[in-house]
């Protein structure tokens, strides 16, 4: 077989300055939301952070699971999967506005004195939820997943070079079982504190394990519209099939029942309980004008997904798919809408600043993804499961 | 087609899955449709090569998914609204996120069973005899062989043309396949 190269194509390079254009002038635009009012500002761009955190962190966790399971499916995306971790140095830039201005409009429940006052927390929350334990905790979890990126990353990097070397195989793979369960432990620690301590009266335990669940679903499906786009041009037009998209939407369809599950969980266990400082969490968010917004997710975030994931003619569709996928990405932004916003007003409306932070933050990050996609060959060359993965089954 | 029921077919062996996938294609552009192979374990490709339709398994297992958890939900709803009404811990009587995991559970249930017992209905098994294992090497098809039958019920079935063919495909051995 002739060498390949797989080097990005041109269209990577005109994804990657739109993107960062769109960003930029989006991201100018909401920094005067965020002078005007920085009440409203905040609680967006957590929600906001928190998708583009999602395609980060889960590529991350999918990037450990191809390590440890070895599928055709994540040869095809390992490389983009890669990318797409290597953006947690933006996603540590892009966490600085909460660090510095954004806690104190956001956490108020446990940063303000007079809140404190009029609903005390425990001991214990006392001591755990304070300014300095939050951006010390937060420097842990990004030093998890920073060291994590590193470590994957670079060995996959000399793979490409030493390509007879069967012990870096071995080695990634040996590290993958105990990354996943860092990043996870990192992720579910980093929900409770940047996210469930909004309303710090309430608990779940299975908080964490509903980010995780999530980020894996955002993160397949940004990899399905990704492959698909690259597909459209050398060299990646020669390399995907139907089979690899017909795997890709097997573990979509996988994902989604996975966080309904886990969403469903929580939800039963509280409604059976039904115990006052539990049951606040939904009775804000399943009422009035966020039950709304409850049933738009409950339909388009699970039901409709669901039902179109299970046909195996859809899911090789190169058409269909990336659209199902976008939709799902789109939806996952609704979902951190419902899950945060509640805690701020009781108006399920969308501000433009809801609109426009997604695509300030959205296209940052395209474009850092898109950078960081040209700077490795497209599929891993050093794989030993490559050319099995690539094969064309003559029909 | 009367004349030949004595004879299945003609079962051609191959020594590889190559060779075989080969075969197969050579006969399906031949015109012969009622053919069958038969491998030691699945060979990629194989499926599409034979022309084989899509079947049914996916519908029934759907169709079995549905009845179980509408089944499931069903029940449920029937026994704690209308066969026996209870007050538990002051919740409605169609207390619906409860019923959930149980109707999660037989949709499992009936999508499965459908599933196998639909497959099995399909491929109409079990089937203790079958008309190959007249042939004595046969028994090397749960091994090292790859064999590819050329049904008598063909349009285009004819002993010696059928032997002959297959013989110029390369095939080790080419028996004919006693119809008992």
């Amino acid at each position: 077989m002739a060498e390949q190269q797989y080097s990005a194509p041109e269209s990577v390079t005109r994804l990657e300055q739109r993107a960062f254009v769109v960003g930029a002038v989006a991201l100018g635009l909401a920094a005067l939301g965020a002078l005007r009012s920085p009440e409203t500002f905040y609680p967006s761009y957590l929600m906001s952070f928190l998708l583009v955190l999602g395609l980060a962190l889960g590529s991350l966790g999918l990037v450990m699971l191809q390590h440890l399971t070895s599928g055709h499916w994540g040869i095809i995306i390992r490389r983009p999967l890669e990318s797409a971790t290597r953006t947690l140095p933006l996603l540590v830039v892009l966490f600085l506005p909460i660090a510095i201005s954004g806690m104190k409009h956001l956490y108020r429940a446990w940063l303000d004195p007079e809140e404190l006052h009029k609903e005390p927390l425990s001991k214990f929350q006392q001591g755990y939820l304070t300014h300095n334990g939050y951006l010390v905790r937060a420097l842990i979890y990004f030093a998890v997943w920073l060291a994590l990126m590193f470590i994957f990353n670079g060995l996959s990097k000399q793979q490409d070079t030493n390509r007879e070397d069967r012990a870096l195989r071995r080695r990634l793979k040996m590290l993958a079982g105990p990354g996943i369960i860092l990043y996870v432990f990192a992720m579910s620690f980093a929900a409770i504190d940047w996210v469930m301590s909004l309303s710090p009266h309430w608990a779940s335990t299975i908080y964490g394990f509903l980010f995780v669940a999530g980020q894996l679903v955002s993160s397949m499906s940004f990899m399905i519209s990704t492959v698909v786009l690259l597909a459209r041009t050398e060299p990646f037009s020669n390399v995907l099939q139907a089979r690899h998209l017909h795997d890709l939407g097997k573990l979509l369809l996988a994902f989604v029942m996975l966080w309904a599950y886990f969403d469903f969980s929580q939800l039963l266990i509280i409604w059976s309980g039904n115990l006052p400082e539990e049951i606040t969490f939904y009775r804000t968010r399943l009422y009035g004008e966020w039950g709304v917004v409850a049933v738009i997710v409950l339909v388009f975030h699970f039901f409709v997904p669901f039902f179109l994931l299970l046909s195996q003619d859809l899911k090789r569709n190169r058409k269909v798919l990336p659209r199902i996928a976008m939709w799902l990405i789109l939806m996952r932004l609704v979902d951190l809408f419902w899950m945060t916003r509640p805690e701020f007003t009781s108006r399920a409306v969308p501000t433009w600043l809801d609109l426009l932070l997604p695509i300030a933050l959205g296209g940052l990050w395209l474009g850092f993804f898109a950078f960081n996609l040209k700077q490795c060959p497209l599929l891993p060359l050093g794989d030993p499961g490559l050319a099995e993965a690539i094969k064309h089954h003559e029909h | 087609m009367e004349q030949r029921s004595h004879i299945y077919g003609v079962l051609a062996e191959f020594a590889t899955p190559e060779q075989l996938l080969e075969a197969v294609k050579k006969v399906r552009e031949a015109g012969y449709r009622h053919i069958d192979a038969f491998t030691p374990f699945p060979v990629e490709g194989l499926y599409e090569a034979m022309g084989l339709k899509r079947n049914n398994v996916p519908l029934i297992t759907l169709l079995g998914g549905l009845a179980g958890g509408i089944g499931g939900f069903g029940f449920q709803y029937w026994v704690n609204t209308l066969a026996y009404p209870m007050n538990i811990g002051g919740r409605p009587l169609n207390s619906w996120p409860a019923f959930i995991p149980v109707t999660f559970e037989l949709t499992v249930l009936g999508a499965s069973l459908c599933a196998v017992f639909g497959m099995l209905a399909l491929n109409r098994l079990p089937h203790p005899h079958h008309p190959v294992f007249n042939v004595h090497r046969f028994k090397h098809a749960s091994s090292d062989r790859f064999f590819l039958c050329i049904e008598s019920n063909d349009a285009k079935f004819h002993v010696e043309e059928c032997a002959r063919f297959l013989h110029d495909l390369h095939a080790h051995h080419v028996t004919e396949v006693a119809n008992d």
